[in-house]
């Protein structure tokens, strides 16, 4: 490749005013990024940030907005980057899944794709290839055999083979290469083995940008650090010794949208409260909660962790390993429990996945709110016109929702709005535990203080809430108590609602570790 | 910031403009579009078009496109898709008059074990594919092809007449100038209408084709309905089965199949009337006699047999084509 022949001072990577813009929706704006040669750089941000779509833009699969520009080398690249094969102009992207096919060897898996120039020189080929990997494998300072089959390697040694395979076409001390998420699936042993690895298969020079969840994976391997917030750069490579994790969290969340912090909220469970006991959904991982009549518990941990799934399992939608629901003198087993049980005794679930769970874009407002009521307010054979106006203009009254035309297909509100909509059809539903996960996920600042004053009212009214998210503002503005989930320790109540507390204790549990 | 009392605007109230008359348009361009065509035909062949027996033969002469099609769309509104519904009205068809004539058994008998026959089909449908979780399309296109088979071989691969002329009257018989087998259709698309606007299991199918994971969410029985749209469109089927049997005094078991690619036709042009975006029966109905009056007319005209695929076949594929661009439009502005 001619860039190690040039001694260049330029950035290996040089990203300047990209934005990129969905229909209406700006997801990023005017962002700058820089990758130094011969450097690892984080890129954080939360969901939704816009962190994906940046990373897509890189890996020429998603063409900016005009008047962006990206540069490789101090070389000016067109868009979409290398016509959609980021790897012709020495982009290697590693994602989640690390694209591996199991049943083969080490060595296919890492010379899949190349071309053999002719079937008489395949033999003379392979060895070649043999020879290759085997000089991938020594730079990465790992000791595998090319034969075995990538299924039955541990999955760092599989991540190994993923990025052996990115460096095939790099020349040593060129090219960048993407981790998105690659280190996901590992624990945390099998990540800093696989981080060594890595380090020693770049120190020549090959730059990396690592798109990362887990913040002290980030502090332990990173140059330096950029993170995205609502679509622009909050920081720009910052050198990683100068932060922190709770510093690189409160970038990532921002701190300036507080909202008033609920005045007369009950602190401690009172008469009528719901219990959760012993839920479950991975090995070695239980949770009690109890929430009193009229609060607002919290609920939170690591972005990407099990506890994501605890809200469903409390509302039926998936079956947890073990857990039982206390609801007003009933007792029920949830890993045993329907949605449909769970509704009957008084429990609604406003998923996070809004438009793929939590509403049907084709069909209507007033359809989309009354629809868990049909059947009880109607009669079998009319299910009755008057009260489903009623009820939806209800619910979009108090809620704000806009435009408010009963009659328009949800699809084509804001997002908002939809979020409104999803809340409104379980609010009137008058449930006795309503179940939040992520309520105010890529809405707008006057939207979320909307949603969660209709929360806050609901609360007055009696409902007791499970405010499952993991904005720290939004728990600790309508929250008094937090349950913070560890994946490998007892999870923490929180009786503060100070957001700094929060993230401190999120991200405590690594430091923790197995002292608990 | 804190929060703030929000002034509330009053219910946005939006005045007849550009979009209500979009709406309109919309909602009414197939029909309008059918009135053009008559009127053509009526300029081109002014002397046949206007005769009764022209109009009679529209209205009277559709009733396997008009069961199939709303058998067909039993499935397609809670996002299934049966391609067998052409199959087992052909089965039904066949099986009254070989078990009435050839079997000597007594014709309501033989009627009731047609249905049940259709019926068992339908459940078989939907257990393969909501119960093992196989995709509808293929299972069914399979069905299609089995029940074909069953039909020529229970009918020794012949056409089979002669039903007693009496029990044609149950399709036959005449009301206002029209036989009783279309108001059985116009009745079944009414009351599937009904179901479907005003009674909450409507609004649940409607549901479990837009999104199947809201409604299950919301508590309803998703694959109870599932199965039984596969049930009841089969029995939609048979129904329709019986009354053409009933109708012809006897059943070509290898002309089923010719219904159904016109039928899907009109389902599809259906989503562009009454309802547009969304499977409808009324939209349905109109799609069916919007057919017959375009391949009518056109063999007025005096075009030859191979017309009425060209018409069908590209009838369905501008059909799809309008529906996916209208629902398309609607789910997002």
């Amino acid at each position: 490749m001619s860039a190690t022949q040039q001694i260049s001072t330029a950035p290996r990577l040089k990203i300047v005013g990209l934005s990129k813009t969905f229909g209406r929706t700006k997801v990023l704006d005017q962002v700058d990024l820089e990758v130094a040669p011969g450097e690892i750089h984080a890129l954080v941000g939360a969901n939704g940030s816009g962190k994906s779509t940046l990373v897509k833009v890189i890996a020429g699969y998603h063409t900016p907005d005009r008047g962006a520009r990206l540069l490789l080398d101090g070389a000016e690249m067109a868009f979409p980057v290398g016509h959609g094969n980021p790897a012709s102009v020495g982009i290697c992207v590693v994602h989640q899944d690390l694209g591996l096919v199991g049943h083969l060897s080490v060595l296919e898996n890492v010379s899949v794709g190349r071309e053999h120039p002719s079937s008489v020189l395949r033999l003379l080929d392979r060895r070649r290839e043999e020879n290759q990997a085997r000089k991938l494998m020594e730079r990465l300072g790992v000791s595998l055999d090319l034969r075995t089959t990538v299924e039955s390697l541990a999955p760092e040694e599989r991540a190994v083979v993923a990025i052996a395979r990115a460096l095939r076409t790099e020349q040593p001390g060129s090219g960048l290469v993407v981790l998105d998420e690659t280190t996901r699936a590992l624990s945390r042993d099998a990540a800093e083995s696989f981080y060594r690895a890595l380090r020693k298969g770049l120190s020549d020079g090959s730059s990396v940008l690592l798109v990362a969840h887990s913040l002290p994976e980030v502090m332990a391997v990173s140059d330096r650090v950029s993170v995205i917030r609502d679509g622009t750069m909050v920081a720009n490579g910052v050198p990683t010794p100068q932060l922190s994790e709770r510093a690189i969290a409160k970038l990532m969340l921002g701190r300036e949208t507080a909202i008033e912090v609920r005045a007369h909220a009950p602190t401690t469970p009172s008469t009528g409260a719901i219990q959760v006991r012993g839920l479950s959904v991975s090995p070695g991982n239980s949770l009690d909660l109890t929430i009193g009549r009229g609060e607002i518990l919290g609920l939170t941990g690591k972005a990407g962790s099990p506890w994501e799934r605890m809200p469903y399992a409390i509302a039926g939608v998936e079956r947890p390993r073990s857990g039982q629901l206390q609801i007003d003198g009933s007792i029920l087993d949830l890993a045993r429990s329907s949605i449909r049980t769970l509704l009957a005794n008084g429990v609604a679930l406003v998923p996070e996945r809004r438009d793929t769970h939590g509403v049907a874009a084709g069909l209507s407002i007033k359809d989309n709110i009354t629809l868990p009521r049909l059947r009880e307010r109607g009669r079998p054979w009319y299910a009755g016109l008057r009260w489903q106006l009623q009820e939806a203009q209800a619910a979009v009254d108090v809620l704000g929702v806009r435009p408010g035309d009963l009659r328009m297909p949800v699809g084509k509100l804001s997002g908002g709005n939809r979020q409104k909509v999803l809340l409104g059809k379980w609010l009137m539903n008058a449930p006795r535990l309503l179940v939040l996960h992520e309520p105010t996920q890529g809405v707008d600042a006057a939207a979320r203080v909307d949603l969660l004053q209709a929360v806050m009212s609901a609360a007055d009214a009696g409902t007791s809430v499970l405010f499952a998210s993991s904005d720290v503002n939004d728990l600790s503005a309508a929250c008094r108590r937090v349950v913070v989930v560890h994946d490998d320790g007892p999870s923490e109540e929180l009786l503060s609602s100070d957001p700094d507390s929060i993230v401190e204790s999120v991200y405590r549990q690594v430091a923790r570790g197995g002292a608990a | 910031m804190s929060l703030t009392v929000r002034t509330r605007v009053p219910a946005h109230r939006r005045r007849p403009s550009r979009a209500v008359v979009d709406e309109v348009l919309a909602r009414t361009a197939v029909i309008m579009l059918w009135a053009l065509l008559l009127g053509f035909y009526v300029i081109v062949e002014p002397t046949k078009m206007f005769q009764s027996a022209t109009v009679h033969s529209i209205f009277a002469s559709q009733q396997p496109l008009v069961f199939i099609a709303l058998a067909a769309l039993t499935t397609f509104v809670v996002g299934e898709f049966d391609l067998s519904v052409a199959g087992i009205l052909g089965l039904a068809a066949t099986l009254v008059p070989v078990l009435s004539v050839t079997h000597g058994l007594s014709v309501p008998l033989s009627c009731l074990i047609a249905l049940a026959a259709g019926v068992t089909v339908g459940a078989f449908n939907g257990f393969i594919v909501v119960v093992l979780g196989v995709d509808g399309f293929i299972v069914t296109l399979g069905s299609a092809s089995l029940l074909l088979g069953v039909a020529l071989w229970a009918s020794d691969s012949v056409p089979v007449a002669g039903l007693d002329p009496a029990f044609g009257n149950i399709a036959l018989t005449e009301f206002l100038g029209l036989p009783l087998s279309f108001y059985y259709g116009v009745a079944i698309a009414l009351a599937f209408a009904y179901i479907l606007a005003f009674t909450a299991m409507g609004r649940h199918m409607v549901f479990v084709g837009a999104n199947r994971d809201v409604a299950r969410l919301a508590g309803v029985r998703v694959d109870r309905i599932r199965f039984m749209s596969y049930v009841v469109s089969a029995s939609i089927a048979s129904i329709g089965g019986i009354l053409v049997a009933a109708a012809l005094g006897g059943f070509d078991a290898s002309s089923a199949g010719t219904y159904l690619l016109p039928a899907l036709s009109a389902v599809f042009l259906g989503t562009a009337v009454v309802q547009p975006g969304r499977f409808n029966p009324l939209g349905t109905m109109v799609g069916v006699y919007f057919l017959a009056t375009g391949i009518l007319g056109l063999q007025l005209m005096g075009a030859g047999g191979w017309v009425v695929n060209v018409f069908y076949g590209l009838a369905l594929v501008l059909a799809v084509s309008v529906a996916s661009v209208v629902a398309r439009r609607r789910k997002s502005s």
